[in-house]
């Protein structure tokens, strides 16, 4: 397939997912937010989660100016709105290639959070049911590519799109949670909420006896296979899906890839990290960060290296 | 308020030929349809208006308007009644467009070639040289098959007597036939049953000819060519129409940017490497095509395409150089090229045209300005033009001083009054003016022509200008089946 249509389908995926992952956040967020004895900190998170923004020195004082801004403005670069209108760019840029059901629900989305209506009910009414909206047109948006798209070179990448992303944003909101914690929040409700945000709640009350401490969560993010979100079985995905990609790839692009891929594999499957305290946690997490994002760069240069 | 009632108050204007109503009644072939919504409302008429518009919002069958930074999404404005066409008026068309289109392209191969027709002063050589479309680059070069017109859209008007005349030659890079077959697609959805019910020529076929005619213009050595179509990619306003196609032939939609020339073949950059292109189906136009040949800023284009396609390594559809066909000014001689090359008699009206650099035309024009229009040669899509009965005093004179600074760029022709259809506007059913715009496929096997077209709409109340950058739509437009 074209390099500038593997691209385009690789970071349509991950604005996808990114928008997923930060409107469960935020969600979660929010819901605590109204359950604290205090005001929410709600600048950790903007500042958390607009690190990379072009303008990442903006302040909020409340609910609304943080999930506006988060949300639904259109100058900050890192806001959802701004997320699903690149998705919908690159998918635009690839409408031949992907189905015409997967164009049509990147174009709901867009449509969506760019209505009047939407706005009013995050910043007037009940933002929960704002949330709620956004986030079946995300799960709309994932069924759609499960039942329509064939399971060729772009379904691949959109892939491993998708799961490089998703290990990015569990780092991201664990790194972030830290931080709360650090800053004196309750560690247990911590965790809790960094589980809601994951979806990972339930698995733990069951899987972990509800332990809600370092060890288990992390343990839990990094490491359990059975977790969709976790480090470990996202990077496995994004194994198996790269593997597919052997008879179609220039043998030496291939094997260059496979070799990353693999190592970060190896870093997490024989690790004993998640025992240790929390600096080594955070280390942890930016070392991973990195391995994964050399495995993305690299795919990028040797992969859609069109130009 | 009932379908009837609505076109109780449907007047058409004198002089002018409606396409579904005679003196008060309903022509037979719109019969059908109208009974099916006889009894429908305005306010149904209205729901399927909102859910036409929905829908199209939905799909993403918009163009996107760039302004401070934000994308903002329009659609092309699309009316729910159809215009109906009958089987015998189509037939006509049909056979007086193929005897344009065969006419138009031994035109382009002569005019590359041997220039029979300008030794035989049929057309004037300074003419053809004075056409900004001639290029001379293509002088001597063979195309696959001798086939330069592969997609033509042909614009057809109706004069007050309902003779079908041709407005304008498209032979470069004719859009629109997107939306052919989305406002077919949007129909069914508006009026379930209805297509069938009235015995309406399907047009889906289209993509499927195309494809074929692409295909069969590959090097016949290779048993699975390549066949690429080339956008100036996601900011051109004809953006959605090359992904459909694309999407609907199964071939690649590529930009410059993702082919390379390399040894006078081309190459589109894939993620296992480069992989040979054989056959381009262009929405690039010929200035933009090649920046070592044409416009040098150009970077919608691809370096060294032009040198492999003369090296017969790739075929482009169309060919380049077609402008000198479609040129406004090479207009009128084409019922000569018709009996010069076919010895034929032209099948479809040309409306009559006057060449403004012929002194004598120049001051005839001017003395019945109200009843003429003035076009400029080298700009299309409504722009640039005077309309003779809507002008005032100043602009006809600001205009004549423009086309005395350089006559050869001007024709002007006779207001053709444009048929009438009905329309659904604002709750009410009202005549608007109305062209017609067949797409024609020439390939290996010959010239075909799916039964329907674009249907543009002038949506302003009297105007003439149906041209979608200044204020028109479209219909679907129905064939019926004999």
């Amino acid at each position: 397939m074209l390099s500038r249509v593997a691209d385009a389908v690789f970071w349509m995926a991950r604005y996808m997912e990114r928008t997923d992952n930060v409107l469960r956040v935020l969600r979660t967020s929010y819901i605590a937010s109204q359950d604290e004895i205090q005001d929410f900190n709600w600048q950790l998170w903007v500042d958390g989660l607009g690190a990379f923004s072009s303008n990442p020195n903006v302040k909020v004082s409340n609910y609304q100016e943080a999930l506006n801004h988060m949300i639904l403005s259109r100058e900050n670069d890192t806001s959802v709105l701004t997320n699903i209108a690149r998705a919908r760019e690159n998918a635009r840029s690839v409408q031949d290639y992907i189905t015409k059901e997967v164009w049509q629900v990147i174009n709901e989305y867009y449509h969506l959070v760019r209505d009047p209506k939407t706005e009013n009910l995050l910043l007037k009414n009940d933002p929960v049911t704002a949330f709620d909206n956004l986030l079946r047109e995300s799960v709309l948006f994932h069924g759609t590519v499960d039942i329509t798209m064939n399971r060729g070179e772009g379904y691949i990448f959109l892939s491993i799109g998708k799961y490089i992303e998703r290990i990015l944003r569990s780092l991201d909101i664990l790194e972030l949670k830290i931080r709360e914690i650090e800053n004196g929040g309750n560690e247990a409700m911590q965790w809790k909420y960094l589980l809601y945000a994951l979806s990972g709640y339930e698995f733990h009350s069951k899987n972990y006896k509800n332990a809600l401490q370092l060890e288990a969560v992390t343990h839990q993010i990094f490491l359990d296979v059975q977790f969709p979100h976790s480090v470990l079985y996202s990077l496995l995905q994004v194994e198996r899906y790269f593997k597919r990609l052997e008879d179609i790839s220039l043998p030496e692009h291939f094997k260059e890839l496979e070799f990353l891929v693999g190592r970060a594999t190896s870093n997490l499957r024989y690790t004993s990290k998640h025992n240790s305290g929390m600096e080594e946690v955070k280390s942890w997490i930016v070392e991973t960060r990195l391995e994964v994002k050399g495995v993305s760069q690299k795919l990028a240069n040797l992969y859609f290296g069109y130009s | 308020m009932s379908f009837t009632t609505l076109l109780s108050d449907y007047l058409v204007r004198p002089k002018v030929w409606d396409e579904m109503c005679n003196k008060g009644n309903v022509r037979n072939h719109y019969q059908v349809f109208f009974d099916s919504l006889r009894e429908s409302t305005s306010d149904e008429f209205m729901l399927k208006d909102e859910l036409a518009k929905k829908l199209f919002m939905n799909q993403g069958i918009t163009f996107t308007v760039y302004s401070d930074g934000e994308g903002i999404e329009k659609i092309f404005p699309f009316d729910i009644i159809p215009r109906i066409i009958t089987a015998a008026e189509w037939d006509h068309i049909e056979s007086g467009i193929k005897q344009r289109i065969r006419a138009l392209n031994i035109f382009l191969r002569d005019i590359y070639h041997d220039q029979f027709i300008v030794k035989d002063k049929i057309i004037p050589e300074a003419l053809i040289h004075s056409c900004p479309g001639f290029l001379r680059e293509m002088v001597g070069v063979d195309v696959p098959f001798d086939i330069y017109t592969h997609i033509s859209g042909i614009d057809l008007i109706r004069d007050g007597d309902g003779s079908f005349y041709v407005l304008e030659d498209n032979l470069r890079t004719p859009s629109g036939v997107s939306y052919m077959l989305e406002n077919r697609n949007m129909t069914y959805r508006i009026f379930p049953g209805l297509l069938p019910r009235n015995n309406v020529r399907s047009v889906k076929d289209y993509p499927d000819l195309l494809l074929k005619n692409l295909l069969g213009l590959a090097n016949q050595q290779k048993s699975e060519p390549t066949v690429v179509m080339l956008t100036p990619g996601i900011y051109n306003s004809a953006y959605f129409e090359h992904t459909t196609l694309a999407r609907l032939m199964g071939v690649d939609l590529v930009e410059g940017r993702d082919l390379v020339v390399d040894n006078a073949k081309v190459y589109m950059k894939t993620t296992a490497g480069l992989k040979q292109v054989d056959v381009i189906y262009r929405r690039v136009d010929d200035e933009f095509l090649d920046p070592l040949i044409f416009n040098r800023e150009s970077i919608l284009g691809v370096s060294g395409i032009y040198y492999a396609y003369k090296m017969g390594n790739v075929a482009i559809v169309n060919a380049p150089g077609n402008g000198v066909a479609d040129d406004k000014a090479v207009y009128p001689y084409v019922p000569h090229m018709i009996k010069y090359y076919l010895n034929e008699e032209p099948i479809l009206k040309t409306v009559p045209t006057y060449s403004m650099d012929n002194s004598e035309h120049f001051s005839e024009v001017f003395s019945k300005i109200s009843g003429m229009v003035i076009k400029k040669t080298n700009e299309s899509g409504g722009y640039g033009m005077l309309m003779g009965h809507a002008a005032t005093e100043q602009e006809v004179v600001a205009y004549k001083l423009e086309v005395e600074k350089n006559p050869r760029h001007f024709i002007a022709q006779p207001i053709i009054s444009l048929s009438s259809v009905p329309c659904f506007l604002k709750g009410k059913v009202q005549p608007r003016h109305v062209d017609l715009r067949p797409f024609a496929l020439y390939g290996p096997q010959g010239i075909e022509i799916v039964p329907g077209g674009l249907t543009r709409v002038a949506l302003r109340e009297g105007s003439l200008v149906v041209n979608s950058s200044q204020g028109g739509g479209s219909k679907d437009t129905w064939v019926l089946g004999s």
